[in-house]
């Protein structure tokens, strides 16, 4: 390239020169700028977050608890082996999974619909909305001591208002079942105002002129919503989905209030396994392992994640 | 005849509808009255079937959480007080500094492109994510080592650490609102691009602040897992001392519900402030810009 052109001028290389020394100085004070800004952020997060990672996954190799810190016996993957053929693994996994799914579709379906409600304007619709939000902005403790007085069986006023319209009353945290359907319930209580929230923006972001145009055509409010309002707001719903699914998978605070674990350890998630192994009987190998196995699976939720963040960030 | 079927069809659907929503709201909100009101009962009244709605107020769980009045000396009731000014000060602490890294790296993140800005991102995201028994195996042992167990410090540590990729991805939402042209305006007029920022974007994104701000000291404020295991007396946070009145005469339901609601209002009034921002943070930035 540089061989075909005619020499330049000295004036215009001189100058060339130049530009090509303020464009330098301006790169190196973005770079300057990018490394000066970045590096707290940076160091707080490998500091937090690589480094104890790392340090989970060495510890996970080892038979090794942290009140004698001085012996760590090597065993291979023998920690993930004992693991993953301990039944009692197996339940909190399954336990885990009933509680993931009940939560999210209870909530999804929930919130689709009182986003659908809250989309339209009318009279007070702020005051309802804030006061909507409510449970999403309290503590997880605060929610699991709430619900656990609520659900007592002797005096909590859900089986007042269970035996007042003539059931018999039940043991909720008691019984394994209940215990399950309670835990969701306080779970979907807290959380479905945030796919309220979502879903509402969501709906409120299709252009009023796509509705218009289906009226128009004669379609009916049930064909609207399914053929225009889902699938348009489908990418915002998707981020909402996994967020709960990650958010409930990981639950631990709502059952340490709620339910202890128990009945038993019936209603031990696996996070909750996971900080009983560790502080408990400071099985804290064995802890990592089963930690290290928790990340895997947060982790492949959060790619799909943000997979959808990126897309969605390119699109608007 | 067709058209007054479907109006009735249409009337009955309105009708399920309603009531629905009616069945939702007092599932939403009538928990939260239920707290308020238990808060204000007595000892004696929390137990009684059927549920009071009526009775004399008494205000002994406020008095525990607040250390005054005749719960002063019970048992109980001591270090309220001071868990929630631990409360306080960790998750103010922790949300400023966290705000600020956050307001960092976001501008970065906004305006720059580089080399791993992606893992970047989801490395930072990541922290979100992140499941906190997962990190706390390790944490125990380390702050152990660094003499950081059980002090305000260490807490301040976790809480810029929990929240700092939340800031950085509001905040960077935030950015990407504010035209590029203000700081190419700013160069070409001879000014730093450090001016163009100091003086320029982040006068402009205020609010942005403002709401991530609130958003981190919601999570700040309510924040239990770290807490709970890292502390075990000097440094407990509300939450924690919360989970810890269960004791030896049974639970302090009335300071339960005392402390719960105390731990709204600080909430609710920062909720009110960003409540316009509320979208945007909640999704990371990707819907705000409608």
């Amino acid at each position: 390239m540089t061989a075909t052109n005619p020499p330049l001028a000295p004036e215009t290389q001189a100058a060339a020169h130049a530009a090509r020394q303020t464009q330098l100085r301006k790169r190196s004070s973005g770079r300057m700028m990018i490394f000066g800004f970045l590096s707290p952020t940076l160091a707080i997060l490998i500091f937090m977050v690589a480094y104890p990672i790392f340090s989970l996954i060495y510890y996970s190799f080892f038979n090794f608890s942290a009140l004698r810190q001085g012996t760590m016996k090597p065993v291979g993957f023998n920690n993930y082996k004992f693991l993953l053929s301990d039944p009692d693994l197996w339940d909190r996994f399954i336990f885990t999974g009933k509680f993931v799914f009940i939560c999210v579709t209870l909530q999804m379906l929930i919130g689709i619909f009182v986003g659908y409600q809250m989309q339209k304007n009318f009279r007070g619709r702020d005051v309802i909305f804030t006061m909507l939000m409510m449970p999403m902005m309290l503590s997880p403790v605060v929610v699991g001591f709430l619900w656990r007085y609520m659900l007592n069986s002797e005096w909590g006023v859900i089986n007042f208002l269970v035996s007042s319209v003539g059931f018999s009353k039940v043991d909720w945290l008691g019984q394994t079942s209940p215990a399950l359907w309670a835990a969701a319930a306080a779970d979907t209580w807290m959380w479905t105002p945030f796919i309220v929230l979502l879903a509402t923006a969501a709906f409120r972001g299709i252009p009023e002129t796509i509705y218009e145009a289906a009226e128009v055509d004669g379609a009916s409010p049930a064909y609207r919503f399914f053929r225009i309002t889902l699938p348009m707001s489908a990418p915002v719903l998707f981020i909402a989905l996994i967020l709960r699914l990650i958010d409930s998978f990981k639950q631990y605070d709502l059952f340490v209030a709620l339910t202890g674990g128990g009945p038993g350890s019936s209603t031990e998630t696996v996070s909750f396994s996971v900080a009983k192994t560790a502080f408990s009987y400071f099985y804290t190998g064995e802890a990592s392992a089963l930690a290290v196995i928790l990340l895997v699976i947060i982790i492949g939720l959060s790619m799909i994640l943000v997979r959808h963040l990126t897309k969605m960030g390119e699109k608007y | 005849m067709t058209h007054s079927k479907t109006s009735t069809m249409d009337l009955a659907g309105r009708w399920l509808v309603l009531g629905l929503l009616a069945i939702y709201t007092v599932y939403n909100v009538g928990p939260i009255f239920w707290l308020l009101l238990s808060s204000f009962k007595s000892r004696m009244d929390f137990f009684t079937m059927p549920p009071k709605l009526f009775f004399t107020p008494d205000f002994s769980g406020y008095q525990a959480v607040f250390g005054i009045g005749a719960a002063k000396d019970s048992a109980s009731a001591v270090g309220v007080l001071d868990s929630l000014i631990n409360s306080i000060i960790v998750s103010v602490a922790g949300t400023s500094l966290a705000v600020f890294f956050g307001t960092l790296a976001g501008y970065v993140c906004s305006r720059f492109n580089f080399v791993g800005k992606g893992d970047f991102m989801f490395f930072v995201l990541s922290t979100r994510m992140l499941p906190p028994v997962a990190v706390l195996v390790f944490y125990h042992l380390m702050f152990a080592r660094l003499g950081l167990a059980d002090t305000r410090i260490g807490l301040v540590l976790v809480s810029i650490f929990a929240n700092v990729g939340l800031a950085t991805w509001i905040m960077k939402g935030f950015f990407d609102g504010v035209p590029k042209e203000v700081e190419q305006i700013a160069i070409v007029n001879g000014y730093t691009r450090m001016y163009a920022f100091l003086k320029l974007v982040l006068p402009m994104v205020k609010g942005g602040i403002a709401a991530t701000a609130g958003f981190c000291f919601i999570f700040a404020w309510n924040e239990f897992a770290f807490a709970s295991i890292l502390t075990t007396t000097q440094a407990k946070t509300l939450p924690v001392k919360i989970s810890a009145a269960s004791g030896a005469t049974g639970i302090e339901w009335t300071q339960i519900c005392a402390a719960g609601v105390v731990l709204i209002i600080p909430v609710l009034i920062f909720f009110y402030l960003i409540r316009k921002h509320l979208l945007m943070g909640m999704t990371f930035g990707v819907l705000g810009r409608r």
